[in-house]
């Protein structure tokens, strides 16, 4: 839960940026370095988690950080912060006297690390913000389309399902991201402009079902009384838009316990019992974000940094990244436009939905094992990826 | 405020209170006015929103939902009316019931296959789960109130720590992940339409509950006779009667007026080989199996309470500590066996949450703790100790949940409906002391 909510609040925060950015100009085309191809002999790279403890950092990020920099002839050296601002400056401190001459900083906060960066640039070290911004002009940031989230869920749906009664869930009605950022990418995708012509309408509302505290049980109760009402009416549900894999969840439960049949549901997060979800034809897509492409794009451009490739010039090589999540706007670095008003490099991957079709993904990226993913599903009705 | 104990049958017809004539009425049938107010409350919900929905949602479809959502915190409720009007407050039955339902998941998913190799084909290996699940239930309450009764910390602070401590240990079972695909036979506690009793049953059991009705009047009259109390009027005893028969046989009517999703029931009709009718196949489901679960935890629960000596030492300590210390009742064994009672009841509601679920989230049960107290205060019990009636609370839960159903039936988002269950809860208790005072 406070993962999720403090990821939330990460994503929202840098939602918000991208909302006041507007577009990104573009990099001069051409003139970037391939990273990695000059990479120095014995550059040391050195990261800062703060909290290491929540599985994916070591499950999935370090791994790929790590192999990426090691494999362009780098040093690997971490530490962990353990949640607290302070120890992540004394971490810093450290990584940048055991000889770090590129660090990558997974801040805990935003604004307590601004000393470190002070430091690092005198030290003339260059500094990577992995996943989460940090707000200094000098830093290159890494990190997901939180809006290409929304977008992408709402896209496989509108797909699927171009014409007809759709129904809203949200998260929390509290959260920035239900309310506001997840929705807007829905609109991006397409939804707002087929409801103004007619071809979908909404049957809960115009703005949807808001799920207090993103809760499965409270999703559960609210789409069933969405049901009852939809049968009542003696309209039939199309499509259902979730916001995440919690309240897609809920919403699967529903529709069990009412019998209803399982017309094509979105959700978010890559969960385990929802990737189930999708092989067994319950849910149709989940957006999820790779968090192995992730750490292999800040490797390389750690390593790029290193052998001296200035910020502006910096190009992921081609083929590191997985295809469909490099940024849409190509492999060189682009600006981004903070919500503080400074503009910094960046490379901002894309989010993955998966279908039946496309779940092998999730056991590749070491997201699912393929037990989990393929429980109870019925060999003859089984996805490419449980058979 | 009063601390007497006002479980037993108010005695209204020695002294009517000749205000108006229903009162009479109402006084001479020996009718609880209180559990009457509620009832016609809640009538009044349902009707405001059948109007509002333009005749849509007074349905047996909608109702058997609402019945469904509401009887988890009912069932918790009828414990939780024994904790207050014995002191004490339970803050913990949220996360214990996701405690219990995550084990339940973990154990049909994961510990019952993998460590004692029981495979899915297992016979009754969700009972085998349950019975698990009700233990730990029991034995978390059991320490809890042991805590409580003995060593003597507050109960508020010994299930403060509770709520926080049990719903630490779920992220640990779980690692935060959802857990799903629970047992057929397991699923079924959830109702849904193969989850219920199905039509014939329904009836049976409609014509149980008006002999039963019947029966108890009979027996009510012949043991009053046996003693030398004052009988009800006979009129009065023929109206109960008949009320009470058919309320119980309109209730199965309405249930087995809910037909299976057309869906469900021509899949059905396909693997069995049913032609199916011009008008459909329809299958009355009847009474969900939660709600007999409900109906039959409400009736030991009551009968506990008013009949049994464990019941009346609760209320008889709420109403004064020291005098039921004084008149040799071992308080403390009766407030652990509160707190045992309540973890059994948690299992209990954990499994309907995690059935209707098909498994167990991290957020299973959150702020239950909050609608089963709200709905143990709607339902008449008093934190000042010693008042408090089982019915009560259950249609308590009933209220509450129909509030939240009917307003997000109409379309309300959850902050609307947050303030009309605030204002309502505030509203009922403010009208019962009202009540109260007046009538003392």
């Amino acid at each position: 839960m406070f993962n999720r909510k403090l990821a939330a609040l990460a994503a929202a925060a840098v939602i918000g940026f991208n909302a006041c950015g507007g577009g990104a100009t573009t990099a001069p085309g051409g003139s970037g370095a391939p990273a990695g191809s000059a990479a120095a002999g014995g550059c040391t790279v050195g990261v800062s988690w703060n909290n290491f403890q929540q599985p994916r950092w070591a499950a999935h990020d370090e791994p790929n950080l790590k192999g990426t920099v090691e494999a362009g002839g780098g040093k690997y050296i971490s530490a962990d912060a353990n949640l607290v601002a302070e120890q992540q400056l004394t971490d810093v401190d450290t990584l940048i006297s055991k000889g770090a001459k590129v660090l990558v900083l997974l801040a805990q906060s935003g604004t307590a690390i601004l000393p470190a960066l002070k430091k690092a640039s005198d030290a003339g070290i260059p500094v990577i913000a992995y996943d989460r911004l940090i707000e200094d002009p000098g830093v290159l940031y890494i990190t997901f389309n939180n809006q290409g989230v929304g977008e992408a869920e709402a896209k496989a749906i509108l797909t699927k399902v171009p014409k007809g009664n759709y129904v809203l869930i949200k998260g929390d009605p509290g959260d920035a991201n239900a309310s506001t950022f997840l929705p807007a990418g829905w609109d991006a995708a397409g939804l707002k402009d087929k409801v103004a012509s007619g071809d979908i309408k909404i049957l809960n509302g115009p703005a949807g079902t808001f799920t207090d505290g993103w809760k499965t049980e409270k999703a559960q109760t609210n789409m069933e009384a969405i049901i009852d009402k939809a049968v009542a009416d003696g309209t039939k549900i199309d499509a259902i838009l979730a916001e995440n894999d919690s309240t897609a969840l809920g919403v699967v439960g529903a529709l069990t316990a009412k019998s209803y049949g399982f017309p094509p549901l979105s959700g978010q997060d890559g969960d385990p019992a929802n990737l189930n979800n999708v092989a067994l034809g319950k849910q149709y897509v989940d957006v999820f974000k790779q968090a192995n492409e992730l750490g292999k794009a800040a490797g390389a451009a750690a390593l790029a940094l290193c052998a001296g490739t200035k910020m502006a010039d910096l190009k992921l090589p081609a083929g590191l990244i997985a295809a469909g999540v490099e940024p849409t706007a190509g492999l060189s670095a682009q600006d981004f436009k903070t919500p503080g008003g400074t503009t910094v490099k960046s490379f901002i991957l894309q989010p993955t939905p998966l279908t039946a079709d496309t779940l092998k993904t999730a056991i590749d990226a070491g997201q699912v094992t393929k037990d989990a993913l393929c429980k109870d599903v019925d060999p003859a009705k089984a996805p490419p990826a449980c058979k | 405020m009063t601390n007497v104990a006002e479980a037993a049958p108010i005695s209204g017809q020695t002294q009517p209170p000749a205000r108006s004539s229903l009162r009479d009425v109402l006084a001479q049938t020996e009718i609880d006015l209180r559990l009457f107010g509620m009832l016609v409350a809640l009538g009044l919900i349902l009707l405001i929103f059948n109007i509002l929905s333009g005749g849509k949602f007074f349905q047996p479809t909608n109702m058997v939902t609402l019945a469904v959502q509401a009887s988890g915190v009912a069932v918790i409720a009828t414990g939780m009316v024994l904790v207050i009007v014995s002191r004490n407050i339970d803050l913990s039955v949220g996360s214990l019931v996701g405690l219990v339902a995550m084990t339940y998941a973990l154990l049909m998913t994961d510990w019952l296959p993998n460590i004692l190799g029981m495979n899915a084909e297992f016979p009754f290996r969700w009972v085998i789960a349950l019975a698990i699940g009700v233990i730990l239930g029991a034995g978390v309450g059991a320490l809890q109130g042991f805590i409580i009764a003995y060593v003597g910390v507050p109960s508020f602070i010994v299930t403060l720590g509770g709520l926080l401590t049990i719903r630490g240990v779920i992220w640990y079972l779980s690692s935060g992940a959802a857990v799903s695909g629970l047992d057929p036979g397991f699923q079924l506690i959830g109702g849904g339409a193969q989850g219920s009793v199905g039509g014939t049953v329904t009836w049976i059991l409609g014509v149980l509950g008006c002999v039963a009705v019947v029966a108890l009047l009979f027996n009510s009259r012949r043991q009053r006779r046996r003693f030398g109390f004052a009988l009800r009027p006979v009129w009065a005893e023929l109206l109960l009667g008949v009320i009470g028969c058919v309320t119980m046989l309109g209730l199965a009517a309405f249930a087995n007026n809910n037909f299976w999703p057309k869906g469900l029931a021509e899949r059905y009709a396909a693997e069995n080989h049913i032609t199916v009718p011009a008008g459909g196949l329809l299958i009355p489901t009847g009474f969900p199996n939660p709600i007999i679960l409900l109906v039959g935890v409400t009736l030991v629960m009551a009968f506990i309470a008013t009949r049994r000596k464990f019941g009346r030492y609760v209320y008889a300590y709420g109403g004064n500590p020291d005098a039921a210390e004084l008149a040799g009742i071992n308080t403390r064994w009766t407030i652990l066996k509160t707190y045992v009672l309540m973890g059994v009841l948690c299992a209990l509601a954990a499994a309907i949450a995690s059935a209707r679920l098909n498994g167990a989230t991290l957020d299973v049960g959150q702020s239950y703790e909050l609608y089963v107290i709200a709905a143990a205060v709607v339902g008449g019990t008093s934190f000042a100790g010693g008042i408090g009636s089982i019915p009560g609370a259950v249609l308590g839960a009933f209220v509450m949940q129909s509030l939240a159903y009917g307003l997000s039936f109409m379309g309300v988002n959850s902050p609307g409906q947050n303030v009309v269950a605030g204002i309502v809860l505030i509203l009922a208790v403010g009208f019962d002391t009202y009540n109260r005072r007046r009538g003392s």
